[in-house]
């Protein structure tokens, strides 16, 4: 057996080399810039040996090995570039090329076209480099380039296979494929989601997933990464297909969710024209989840961005410079009453932009009527969340599990990363054990799917927790007692491999919030971590809502997360402010707007609370976007996206993250703390001098524990203080529901967690439509039939409260008797579950 | 005595009481083969006729004994008389045998091939010793030794012939002598390779691990081959006794069948021998008291012919798709799921109890230096005699294709062996000893055991176009230079066949077929362009008449013939003008017929018809365009 550091010594090209045991022949030669050229190997995945590229002579083997396949061996003697090893590439090459749409690679104008772009190419041609999406990108090209190749002494053959448009976010054309395998190892061996495969054999071999199916229909993730591996331009990314090649990369943070994964924005000119994984070894590990992969360039780029300030007169749009826009803010603010003034900023700003905000809020217009929709989102269940969140272990911690339980969480789109995880997890032969009502795609992976009626969450959590507290359970001791719709035994079984497990780790999703007792289930998933030793991470849809905490955007915290009610804290900060910030009103909070509490001013920085514009005299929407129809602001103006700001977030795991400004903001439009700066300076109020984020970031790090150097990104999840009690949705707060005669069917509603500024991902990025089926009601096909309905059809939906009508979506996995609904965060209807009838629309 | 020789000694007592049947026994090869040939009718019309005559037999349903072309085989027992075998016998023929024999006692001395009783029988009088036949009598029946004798689905008629006593004799010598044994028989994979058994053995063995795996490769897929679908349908414990033995040796806790969906008369057969083993202690824990522990899966592929490569049959069986891996890692050190692992042949497995049983000096009697033992090929093709035979190592292909095949009807022009990755061999050849070395120091290899008879109707350019595009649509994908360099090979072959080629295609095919060879990543790639690179190197002067004077001797290549009718022998039937589906063929009644070429597709209907149909028999002719009618013969 060899020691992992072992050192061999080879000789290649006449070169001693002392180099590592273990590595293949292509890894040394990279390593020592000796170039031998190759298709198929890539630095992330298994060796293929598919492409015959990388053969090399090593004396005493017989034929020609592959580099990328052979192992060094000590005392081998390798030579990369003899006569019939060249003269062999030669020949693979060229019939590669053969199978490929090549003219242009060897075209006798090449050089000539490159300078003056004055060949046939300019035509459009129908075949060859230019035709390619990848031109300029492409590994085959570089290869070619490299190898010299003038003619092909083969026939081309054109596969005229169908360019398969069909699924979001990439297009493949097979024509241009070289089978070199790499989009079905990366999803076969790094992302384990199997969508890809080899098909058919001989001259007819082709990839995609089995049976002919789409992607989506095949459980693709759309993650992107096929894409990134691709070496030519068979897989192209349909938005920036024509975009060439990018002239300059920026590492971020994604701003999409809370797992924080770290992006490469890809910038060409003044645009950000895609975006890739970064190779981070904390986070993300080189992947992404579609909505970091393939949302960030059409979201920052959307055609309905602002980019000039404007005011509404009479629904129509005047738009004005930024100086009258500074001062009719002033003017209004310094009119408002404390009293009657409001503040929502979203919680996918960056921490700066918080801070300022609340900042803003308590300083300049002297008020405490600061929240986020985060209280709307998590419902009653808020400040059991919080707790949970201040007990986070990291994502690393997943990798030493030996059993995982996960709760209300789905990772086939958003956050598949942790899906990755979680299956390299099973691969180890970690058991997982995923607790969702819904349907789910880890429930086809996972050891153990429990499913439980909706209102019976609680109840299969608080067995578990006996379960796990009793020494022995028999099966009968529960049978006497109210018991949740699943297998008793199987429980009891996973209680069992809880407690019997090394370092066991529980992930919280969403999909389990707003309901009638998410106080309970929360606080139970915490008593469970604790019962069996468990670490704990919650997995929050807000990128920076552990930012909003430590901030302070809410009524009753301040910076730091002190209570708003600590004398010695607000005197500190009244000092600081020179500002007597004692005199506090509070009870007032998101929920309000919804109950109708009229108010002078009302500031939304990237929020939609309600689906009609709130009940206030003057309405300041400062976004990304125009406010949607039915808002009628007084004053809207331009902010900037993540893309476009320099700052911190601070991730799910309680990590800060750097934010880094890869181009400027469109138009005129600016970043938020700018625009709050820039009006309370107008107000006259001190303290608003920013001239850089690094400025706003110091005067942090003087308030909040474990906030330091700006460039410094380390884990803080210990010093989460979150001293104040928030104040949790009044409406939430209901009896317990169950079905009966007239309201037969519970129904179960999530809230759309790809959202980004108060709107969902897919109101700007059209492909995410397929993926998340918003306003879509899930329905058995049993319960479908009886009620006549089928798929696509609209259902009006029945409760004591309302009437809605959804689309319906039959699916066999949906438990009977139970309905599911993805809703939009304004138009969110209370706490679940919901006893409902249906009937089918009528036309 | 212990449980096995109580066990073997009530089977022998079975085995003698079916032979000293007071009632006539009815043998009958019910093989895929004799299937294909009819034996299930034969077997139907063998219950009716004895159902309607009130005669009382047993039927007995073997395994295939070897001549093709004598199916379906029925061999007849009377009590106290040799066996009596009767060859392509049909329902009819049966009827009168069975009516005529059992109940007149007449053997019907004409119609019976072979007997298998002593010289000078007077039952047997007239009719000669099976195994004294042409085709029977060079052979040395090794692997074979029970296939038509025992019926496949009793492991007690196994038993009775010596069965898992070399099984029993490898546990009594522990693994390491097992190994030594083999070494010493000089046993070489018979899946074609002909790699030394004991070598791969060896490396597995050493090999730390918690588990390792034996797998049998039984996923024959070479085109006219079946030499294991024989064996294993016709004496299924002797490779499921080789696949424990080789197990033992290496120390494996788990076995593999891989084999062919298209065999489900196999698959059904090794189904019950399983059961049939686990029910004598021969699978499972301990078995027979001796500690060692196996089991075996069978684990059916889909056809792929790649399969058969030892790394993608591995990826098969771990529910990847049969995609061949580049070695290092070889399969004994970190094959299946990664664990050491040995693949052996179906043949080799059935070579192994005979070793193991007689020893290995015993095997050495057969073979020559080197290349010791026997091996089994199926003869086909333009051959007289064609079968599953068994040989020596080292016997000249002349007396295979002559002495025990009886040559073909016209010249002799070629044979291939090894099947689509083999060689085509000329006349010059002939006398070449059949084994491993001389066989690839030909051009071509031993493979699996194909041996395909070509005579002058044989193309060799359509031949070896035809080989190519078979490993060609066969080719997993993979790499580079099989997937593509095949297709470019087949086209320019393609081209040849039609007359289109170009002055620079035979020196193409050479360099293309070399490029491929090199840098293929599998067997089946670096032999692909063997059918072609043979029979460019053997027969030159045919690729050559193709390319340069658009001219195929063999009438062969469609778009180099044509049809004609011979004035002077057509009668006038009119047979082939009711035939031809473009209205090519014209003529009234009585007169000859007139052929329009172009309106001809080359459908070949008037040629069959006439030939087997019309009164003249030959009036229709297909010749080479290339040259003039006095040049050719046909």
């Amino acid at each position: 057996m060899s020691k992992p550091n072992e050192m061999i010594t080879i000789n290649i090209d006449n070169q001693i080399l002392e180099v590592q045991k273990g590595l293949t022949i292509l890894q040394v030669a990279e390593q020592n810039n000796i170039y031998i050229p190759s298709l198929c190997a890539h630095k992330d995945l298994t060796p293929f040996g598919g492409c015959r590229m990388c053969i090399v002579e090593v004396e005493g083997m017989r034929g020609l090995p592959t580099a990328c396949t052979t192992p060094v061996e000590e005392g081998m003697i390798i030579r990369t570039h003899t006569a019939q090893v060249q003269a062999e590439r030669m020949e693979i090459l060229q019939l590669i090329l053969s199978e490929h749409t090549s003219s242009c690679l060897i075209c006798d104008e090449k050089e000539e076209c490159k300078k003056y772009m004055g060949t046939i190419r300019k035509a459009g041609v129908t075949t060859g480099c230019r035709y390619c999406p990848n031109d300029g990108q492409c590994e085959l090209q570089d290869v070619v380039e490299k190898m010299g190749v003038k003619e092909i002494n083969y026939p081309i053959y054109y596969r005229n296979l169908r360019v398969e448009k069909e699924d979001p976010f990439y297009d493949r054309d097979y024509n241009l494929c070289i089978l070199c395998g790499r989009c079905i190892r990366m999803c076969q061996e790094i992302r384990t989601a199997n969508t890809l495969a080899f098909k058919q054999r001989g001259r007819s071999t082709v990839i995609g997933p089995a049976y002919d199916r789409t992607h989506l229909d095949a459980g693709c993730e759309f993650c992107g990464a096929c894409v990134s591996v691709c070496p030519t331009g068979a897989l192209s990314e349909k938005v920036k297909k024509w975009d060439g090649k990018p002239d300059g990369e920026v590492v971020t943070t994604c701003a999409f969710c809370g797992v924080g994964c770290q992006v490469r924005l890809l910038i060409k000119g003044d645009k950000v024209i895609g975006s890739l994984a970064e190779d981070d070894p904390v986070v993300n590990h080189g992947q992404l989840c579609v909505k970091g992969r393939f949302a960030v360039a059409e979201t920052v780029n959307h055609y309905s961005r602002l980019k000039k300030p404007y005011r509404q007169e009479g629904g129509r749009r005047v738009e004005m410079s930024w100086e009258e826009a500074i001062q009719q803010a002033a003017e209004k603010l310094s009119d408002c009453p404390p009293q009657h003034f409001g503040m929502l900023i979203s919680p996918n700003c960056t921490n700066e932009d918080l801070y300022v905000a609340q900042k803003f809020v308590r300083a300049a217009v002297g008020s405490n009527h600061i929240d986020t929709s985060a209280g709307l989102f998590y419902g009653s269940g808020f400040n059991a969340y919080l707790d949970l969140m201040r007990k986070g272990i990291p994502l690393s911690d997943l990798r030493k599990a030996s059993v995982i339980l996960v709760i209300g969480l789905d990772v086939r789109f958003g956050r598949s990363v942790v899906g990755v995880e979680l299956r390299e997890a099973i691969k180890r032969k970690a058991k997982v054990i995923t607790i969702n009502p819904d349907p789910h795609s880890l429930a086809l992976i996972a050891d153990r799917w429990f499913q439980p009626k909706p209102g019976t969450e609680f109840d299969i959590l608080e067995s578990l927790l006996k379960l796990i507290a009793e020494k022995k359970t028999t099966t009968s001791q529960l049978k006497s007692k109210r018991k949740p719709q699943v297998d008793t035994e199987e429980l009891s079984e996973v209680a069992g491999m809880l407690k019997k497990a090394s370092s066991p780790v529980i992930l919280v999703g969403s999909d389990l919030l707003r309901y009638d007792r998410s106080v309970e289930i929360l606080e139970t998933i915490g008593k469970l971590a604790q019962a069996v030793g468990a670490g704990i991470l919650p997995l929050p849809a807000q990128n920076n809502l552990f930012g909003s905490i430590l901030m302070g955007t809410y009524p009753e915290l301040l910076p730091g997360g002190f209570s708003s009610t600590d004398k010695e804290r607000l005197d500190d900060l009244s000092k600081r402010r020179g500002k007597d910030l004692s005199n506090f009103s509070s009870g007032w909070n998101a929920e309000a707007l919804s109950l109708g509490t009229k108010l002078k001013v009302l500031y939304l920085i990237g929020e939609f609370p309600t689906s009609l514009r709130p009940p206030c005299d003057f309405l300041i929407f400062q976004n990304l976007y125009p406010p949607e129809p039915g808002y009628e602001a007084d004053l809207v103006l331009p902010a900037a996206a993540f893309t476009e700001v320099d700052g911190t977030f601070i991730n799910g795991e309680g990590r800060i993250q750097r934010v880094r400004k890869a181009v400027n903001p469109p138009g005129e439009a600016l970043p938020d703390w700018e625009i709050l700066s820039r009006i309370a300076r107008k107000m006259g109020t001190k303290g608003f001098d920013f001239s850089s984020v690094s400025q706003i970031h110091e005067e942090i790090a003087s308030l909040v524990k474990g906030f330091g150097e700006f460039e410094n990104t380390k884990r803080i999840a210990g010093s989460l203080i979150c001293e104040g009690k928030l104040t949790v949705p009044q409406t939430m707060l209901q009896e317990s529901k169950k079905a009966d005669k007239k309201f037969p069917f519970l129904l179960h509603t999530l809230i759309a967690e790809h959202a980004y500024r108060g709107l969902p991902l897919s109101t700007w990025v059209e492909g995410l439509e397929a993926l998340f089926p918003e306003g879509k009601i899930k329905i058995n096909p049993e319960d479908a039939q009886k009620f006549g309905i089928s798929d696509g059809d609209q259902v009006v939906v029945t409760s004591d409260r309302f009437e809605k009508v959804w689309v319906a979506r039959i699916l066999s996995e949906q438990s009977p008797g139970t309905l599911q609904v993805t809703l939009r965060q304004s138009e969110s209807i209370g706490s679940n579950p919901f006893p409902v009838r249906i009937r089918k629309k009528d036309v | 005595m212990n449980s096995f020789d109580k066990k073997r000694k009530e089977a022998q007592k079975k085995w003698d009481l079916l032979k000293a049947s007071k009632i006539p026994l009815i043998y009958l090869g019910t093989a895929s083969c004799g299937r294909a040939a009819g034996a299930m009718e034969v077997l139907e019309s063998v219950g009716k006729t004895l159902k309607e005559n009130q005669l009382e037999a047993k039927i007995v349903q073997v395994g295939c004994i070897g001549p093709c072309y004598l199916e379906p085989l029925m061999d007849v027992t009377l009590p106290g008389r040799p066996r009596i075998s009767y060859a392509n016998v049909n329902p009819e023929k049966a009827k009168k045998i069975i009516e005529s024999y059992l109940i007149q006692g007449d053997p019907q001395v004409k119609m019976a091939v072979g007997h298998f009783g002593d010289d000078g029988d007077e039952f047997t009088n007239g009719i000669p010793r099976f195994f004294d036949l042409p085709m029977l009598k060079p052979q040395v029946r090794v692997v074979l030794r029970n296939c038509g004798f025992i019926d496949p689905e009793e492991i007690d008629h196994y038993l009775a012939h010596d069965g898992y006593v070399g099984l029993m004799n490898a546990l009594g010598k522990g693994p390491e002598e097992v190994i030594s044994e083999v070494k010493e028989a000089g046993l070489r994979g018979r899946g074609g390779a002909g790699f030394p058994t004991y070598k791969k053995w060896e490396i597995c063995r050493s090999s730390p691990a918690e588990k390792k795996y034996m797998i049998c490769n039984a996923d024959e897929g070479d085109p006219g081959a079946f030499m294991n679908r024989s064996l294993i349908e016709g004496d299924p414990h002797a490779v499921l006794e080789g696949m424990l033995i080789a197990a033992y040796a290496i120390g494996a806790s788990h076995g593999y069948i891989y084999i062919r969906a298209e065999y489900p008369l196999a698959i059904a057969r090794l189904k019950k021998a399983l059961s049939q083993m686990k029910e004598y202690g021969f699978l499972g824990k301990n078995i027979q008291n001796s500690g060692f522990d196996f089991d075996i899966t069978i684990k059916e592929g889909a056809g792929a012919f790649v399969c058969g490569e030892e790394t993608a049959l591995i990826a098969s069986i771990e529910g990847k798709r049969g995609m061949p891996k580049s070695r290092p890692p070889f399969p004994a050190v970190s094959g299946l799921h990664g664990m050491p692992t040995i693949i052996n042949n179906v043949e080799t497995l059935g070579t192994l109890p005979n070793i193991l049983r007689n020893g290995a000096s015993w095997y050495k009697q057969f073979g020559t230096q080197g290349n010791y033992g026997t091996k089994t090929f199926s003869l086909v093709g333009k051959i007289r005699r064609s079968g599953l035979i068994e040989v020596p190592l080292g016997m000249t292909l002349r007396k295979i294709i002559f002495d025990i095949g009886g040559g073909s009807n016209k010249p002799f022009k070629a044979v291939q062996t090894g099947g689509p990755s083999g060689g085509c061999l000329s006349e010059e050849f002939l006398d070449t000893p059949i084994d491993y070395e001389s066989l690839t120091a030909a051009g071509s290899i031993m493979g699996s055991g194909g041996l395909i008879v070509m005579d002058e109707d044989t193309c060799v350019v359509d031949v070896a176009r035809y080989f190519l595009d078979f490993t060609q649509k066969e080719s997993c994908g993979k790499c580079s230079p099989c997937r593509v360099g095949t297709r470019h090979m087949v086209e320019i072959l393609e081209r040849i066949t039609k007359g289109q080629s170009q002055a620079e295609d035979l020196s193409k095919l050479e360099s293309l077929g070399e490029t491929i060879k090199r840098g293929s990543l599998c067997g089946l790639g670096q032999t692909a362009p063997n059918p072609v690179l043979t029979t460019l190197r053997y027969f030159r002067p045919e690729y050559l008449m193709h390319v340069k004077e658009k001219h195929c001797a063999a009438a062969v290549c469609r778009e180099l013939i044509e049809y004609r009718v011979v004035p002077e022998k057509c009668t006038g039937c009119q047979r082939c003008v009711s035939v031809c589906p473009t209205g090519a063929i014209t003529g009234p009644r009585a007169e000859p017929h007139n052929l329009d070429p172009s309106k001809c597709i080359k459908c070949r209907a008037c040629y069959e018809i006439c030939r087997f149909d019309a009164i003249a028999g030959d009036a229709i002719i297909i010749r080479s365009k290339g040259r003039s009618a006095d040049e050719q013969t046909k």
